[in-house]
C-alpha cells in the first residue's frame, strides 16, 4: 500500500518539476523574442469594463470612460507631466484684461476620416457644447457658460471672448474636446448619436471595436496623427475577472496591486512598480436636505472624531493611502494646506459633542469590496459614539445616480480628480446646479456657508497665483472647521508592469492613473 | 439533532401505524460508519452554531486583532483584513448556514408535502394545476431567478430562506403526491373512508405516517442544497451583508486584491470552504443512510 502511495508522490513531483522546467524555458524564449522582433506591432491589453460609447456625450462619467473618449478626441491643450502643454493649439495669447484668448492651431491636423481640422471646428465645438452639454462640461461656471463669443480669425486662428476674467479659464478652454463640424452639425440629439461616425476625432487612436456586453474595446493607432508618433499600435480592453491573476498570466499589461504583494514584484527586473499620487479618494457626503440635524456643525464634528481614518488606511487600503484632509485638498495637491484642523480619532470627544443624543442614519454605499469594508468599520466605530448606521449597498452606477439626485442620507463615494485645480473646492462646497455629470462635481445638498461662498468667488477672480493660493489656504481652514463632508482617505496604490513589453507609462500632473494619460501611448519625451 | 428527535418521534408514529412495523427504535444503530460520522459532524456544527458566543474567544463582528494575522493560539484561524477573528466568524456562520439550511428544508419540505397531499388526494383539476406549476418551477433556472428575487426583496436571512424555499418545494411535493396516490388505494384507507373519515383524519392517521420517511429523505437533501445556495448567493454579494455567513467570508476573501499571491488565502479562503464542504458532505452521508433505511423498510 505504502510503496504505491510513494510511487504516486514521486510521479507527481517529477511531473511538477518537468512542468516548471518547460515554463522556465518558454519564459526565457519569450524575452528573447521580444527583443529581436521589434517590427512586430505593439499590442497593449488593459482591463476592460463597459464605460459607455466613447463620444463626448455618451461615455460614462468616470475616469475610465473619460479617458477612452480622450484617446479619440483631442483638446486645445493637453495635460502633461508638469502642467498644460500645447496640443491642438500651438500657442496662445491672453489679453491683459483676461477677457480675450487667441489660440493658434497646429497645421496639418486631420480628422480620422481624412478631412482637415480647422478653426471652424473649434468654433463649432464650443457653440455646440453650449447647446448640448457634454458629459464632462468644462465650459461652464456655476451652470452658466463663461464664453461670450468665438470668432474664426483665419483657418488656424481662433479668438475667444469670455464674460469675466477668471483664474481657471485657460485650463477649462484647453480641456474642452474638439469635435468635427462636418459630422456633428447634422446631429440634434448627441446622446443618441452612436454610429461609427460619432467616434471620429483627431486623436492618436481610432476605435475599431466596441462590445458593450463584454466591456471590450479595441483601438488602433491613427496613421495620419498630426502629433507625436503613437508607440502603441493596438490598444485593447479585455474582460478579466481578477486583474492581478490576469496580469500574472500576461493577459493584461498593467495592474494595480496592494502592498501585500509588492514584494513579489519589487526588486524583480522583469517588473517595474510605480506609486500613484493620492488623487483618488473616498468621501462621506452628508445630505442636509434629507436630514436637517446634519446642519448642526457639532454633529458633523462628532462624525469626524468618531471615524478612525488611520484604521481605514491600514485595513481597507492596506496602508496604500493617506488619510483625507478635512480641508479636502489631499497631501499631494500643490496647494494642500497642512495647517488645517485635524480630527484625531477620539470617541470621547465625539460623545461629548453629541451630548448623549442617539442617532440613526442610512448609509448608501457601492458594492465594491473596499466600500463594504469601509462601511463595516464606520459602523463599528460610529456605534461606539452612539451613532447607528444602517448600511445599504447598491451597484456603483445606482449609487452614482443617487449621489447626482441627492437621494441618500449619507453616502460613501469614491472618485478621482482630487488633484485638479483648487477651484474644485467651489464646485464641491459652494456650487449651484451644474450640468457636469462627473461624480467629483457633486455638491453637498442643503449646505451653504456665506464665508465659504465668498472665498470661493474670490479665488475664482483672483488672477495672481500667489494671492489665490492664500485664499485657497484660508478656504481649506474654513472647510476643515465646518466639515460639511468627510474626506476619508486618498489612495496611493501601486501599479506594476513589464518594462520589456512596454515602458511608456507616465502620469499627468494632476491625475492618479497612468493608463488614463494619452501621452503614455505616444512617443513624447 | 432536531432531525434525529424528529426521526425518533416519527418512527414511533410508524410503529403505531400499519405499514412499516420493523423500524427500530434506535435508528442510529442502522447507520453506517459514514452516516455516524455525518451525524457527529452535523451535531458538532449545531453546537458550534448555538454556543458560538461561548466557543469563540473573540467577537465575530468587531476587530480583535491586527489585520490578516496568521493562525495562532490567540486567533485559531487567524484574522481577516479588518482584524476580525475568523474562528468567531466561522462559528457564527454555522448558525446562519444551519438556520438557512434547516429553515429552508423544513419550510419547503412541509409546504411541499402539504401541496403533494392535496394534489394526490383530490386528483383531477387540482392535481393538474399543481403538477403543471411544479413543472414550471422545475424548468425555471433557479440560480438566476434567485439572484433576481434576492436583489428584489433585499438581502436578509429571512428573505433568503423564503426565496430558497420557493424553489425547493417541488421535489417533496412530487414524491409525496405519488405516495399519496398509491396509499389512497389501499384497502384500509378505503375502509376508513367508507366509515366517514374526512380528508384531515386520513391525512393525520394514514398519509403522514406513510410519507414521513420519504419526506425526511428529501428534507435532508434539501438542507445541503440550501446551505450551498445561501453560500453561493452570499458569495455573489446578494446575501445579507451583515450576516457574516460563510459565503460572505469567502466573498470578502476572494475579492481581496491579489489574495492568491499572498499567504492569506491559506486561512481566509480555506476555512469557509472547509466549513461548507464539511457540513454539506456530512448532510450527504446522513441523507444516503436515511434513504437506504427508508427504502429497505417500506
Amino acid at each position: 500500500m505504502f510503496w504505491r502511495i510513494k510511487n504516486i508522490i514521486i510521479a507527481i513531483v517529477l511531473a511538477g518539476l518537468m512542468l516548471t522546467e518547460i515554463a522556465g524555458c518558454s519564459n526565457s524564449e519569450r524575452t528573447v523574442n521580444k527583443d529581436n522582433e521589434s517590427s512586430k506591432p505593439v499590442v497593449i491589453s488593459l482591463e476592460g469594463g463597459d464605460w459607455g460609447y466613447p463620444t463626448p456625450f455618451s461615455h460614462y462619467s468616470r475616469g475610465p470612460g473619460v479617458f477612452k473618449m480622450t484617446l479619440i478626441f483631442d483638446s486645445l491643450l493637453e495635460r502633461g507631466e508638469k502642467g498644460y502643454i500645447p496640443w491642438l493649439a500651438e500657442k496662445w495669447d491672453i489679453s491683459k484684461d483676461g477677457l480675450e484668448y487667441t489660440f493658434t492651431l497646429k497645421e496639418n491636423v486631420k480628422w480620422h476620416d481624412g478631412e482637415p481640422m480647422t478653426a471652424e471646428d473649434v468654433k463649432f465645438s464650443f457653440e455646440y457644447f453650449a447647446k448640448h452639454p457634454p458629459v464632462s462640461n468644462d465650459l461652464t461656471v456655476d451652470g452658466k457658460s463663461f464664453i461670450k463669443s468665438v470668432e474664426v480669425v483665419d483657418a488656424k486662428t481662433v479668438h475667444i471672448k469670455v464674460e469675466k476674467p477668471l483664474a481657471i479659464i485657460l485650463g477649462k478652454i484647453g480641456n474642452a474636446r474638439i469635435i468635427p463640424k462636418h459630422i456633428w452639425e447634422k446631429v440634434d440629439d448627441p446622446r443618441k448619436f452612436n454610429t461609427p461616425e460619432a467616434v471620429i476625432g483627431t486623436g492618436p487612436f481610432v476605435l475599431k471595436d466596441y462590445r458593450k456586453e463584454q466591456g471590450a474595446y479595441k483601438y488602433e493607432a491613427f496613421k495620419d496623427f498630426w502629433g507625436p508618433k503613437p508607440k502603441v499600435d493596438i490598444l485593447q480592453f479585455i474582460p478579466v475577472s481578477d486583474s492581478v491573476l490576469a496580469f500574472d498570466k500576461g493577459e493584461i499589461d498593467i495592474t494595480g496591486i496592494t502592498p501585500d504583494i509588492l514584494s513579489k514584484y519589487e526588486g524583480n527586473r522583469e517588473y517595474k512598480v510605480m506609486k500613484n499620487p493620492a488623487f483618488w479618494g473616498y468621501r462621506l457626503i452628508f445630505n442636509m436636505e434629507k436630514r436637517a440635524e446634519l446642519k448642526d456643525k457639532e454633529i458633523r464634528k462628532a462624525f469626524a472624531y468618531a471615524i478612525d481614518k488611520n484604521e481605514l488606511v491600514e485595513k481597507v487600503a492596506r496602508k496604500a493611502a493617506v488619510p483625507g484632509s478635512a480641508g479636502y485638498l489631499p497631501v499631494d495637491h500643490i496647494w494642500y494646506n497642512k495647517g488645517v484642523k485635524n480630527y484625531q480619532f477620539n470617541i470621547d470627544k465625539a460623545k461629548a459633542l453629541l451630548k448623549g443624543r442617539k442617532m440613526s442614519f442610512n448609509l448608501l454605499i457601492g458594492n465594491s469590496n473596499a466600500e463594504i469594508r469601509i462601511a463595516e468599520l464606520l459602523k463599528i466605530s460610529l456605534a461606539k459614539a452612539g451613532i447607528e448606521i444602517n448600511v445599504k449597498s447598491v451597484d456603483m452606477k445606482t449609487r452614482d445616480a443617487a449621489v447626482k439626485k441627492g437621494n441618500y442620507e449619507i453616502v460613501l463615494t469614491g472618485h478621482g480628480g482630487w488633484g485638479n485645480d483648487a477651484d474644485l473646492l467651489r464646485t464641491m462646497y459652494a456650487k449651484e446646479k451644474t450640468s457636469n455629470q462627473s461624480p467629483s462635481a457633486d455638491g453637498i445638498p442643503g449646505y451653504s456657508n456665506e464665508q465659504i461662498n465668498e472665498l470661493c468667488k474670490l479665488q475664482l477672480i483672483e488672477m495672481d497665483p500667489a494671492k489665490r493660493k492664500d485664499i485657497i489656504f484660508k478656504l481649506q481652514e474654513l472647510i476643515a472647521e465646518e466639515i460639511p463632508q468627510i474626506p476619508l482617505y486618498n489612495t496611493t496604490g501601486y501599479i506594476v508592469y513589464r518594462p520589456y513589453k512596454y515602458d511608456g507609462w507616465k502620469y499627468m500632473f494632476d491625475h492618479h492613473e497612468v493608463t488614463h494619460n494619452k501621452l503614455s501611448y505616444l512617443d513624447v519625451k | 439533532m432536531e432531525y434525529i428527535k424528529y426521526k425518533r418521534g416519527h418512527s414511533s408514529d410508524i410503529q403505531r401505524g400499519t405499514s412499516c412495523k420493523g423500524v427500530s427504535n434506535n435508528i442510529i444503530k442502522k447507520f453506517s460508519i459514514t452516516g455516524k460520522i455525518g451525524i457527529t459532524i452535523v451535531f458538532l456544527f449545531l453546537l458550534i452554531g448555538i454556543f458560538s458566543n461561548c466557543i469563540s474567544l473573540h467577537p465575530y463582528n468587531v476587530p480583535s486583532g491586527s489585520s490578516l494575522e496568521s493562525p495562532s493560539l490567540v486567533h485559531w484561524l487567524g484574522t481577516d483584513d479588518l482584524g476580525i477573528d475568523l474562528w468567531a466568524q466561522i462559528c457564527f456562520g454555522a448558525r446562519v448556514s444551519i438556520m438557512v439550511g434547516f429553515g429552508t428544508a423544513l419550510l419547503a419540505g412541509l409546504g411541499g408535502s402539504l401541496i403533494g397531499i392535496f394534489s394526490g388526494y383530490f386528483g383531477g383539476l387540482t392535481d393538474k394545476v399543481i403538477m403543471r406549476l411544479t413543472d414550471m418551477m422545475i424548468v425555471l433556472p433557479d440560480l438566476p431567478v434567485m439572484i433576481v428575487l434576492g436583489a428584489f426583496f433585499g438581502p436578509s436571512v429571512r428573505n433568503i430562506i423564503i426565496v430558497l424555499a420557493l424553489f425547493s418545494w417541488t421535489a417533496p411535493a412530487r414524491i409525496v403526491r405519488s405516495k399519496v396516490i398509491s396509499v389512497k388505494e389501499e384497502k384500509y384507507v378505503t375502509a376508513a373512508k367508507s366509515y366517514g373519515a374526512n380528508f384531515w383524519h386520513l391525512t393525520i392517521r394514514h398519509f403522514l405516517p406513510n410519507i414521513l420517511p420519504i419526506v425526511m429523505v428529501s428534507i435532508i437533501q434539501l438542507v445541503s442544497r440550501a446551505i450551498v445556495a445561501e453560500a453561493g448567493l452570499a458569495f455573489l454579494g446578494l446575501g445579507d451583508p451583515t450576516s457574516k455567513s460563510w459565503g460572505l467570508v469567502l466573498n470578502h476573501a476572494i475579492n481581496f486584491r491579489g489574495i492568491y499571491f499572498t499567504d492569506y488565502w491559506k486561512w481566509w479562503v480555506v476555512s469557509p470552504i472547509a466549513a461548507i464542504t464539511l457540513l454539506v458532505t456530512a448532510m450527504a452521508f446522513i441523507g444516503r443512510d436515511v434513504e437506504k433505511i427508508v427504502n429497505s423498510k417500506i
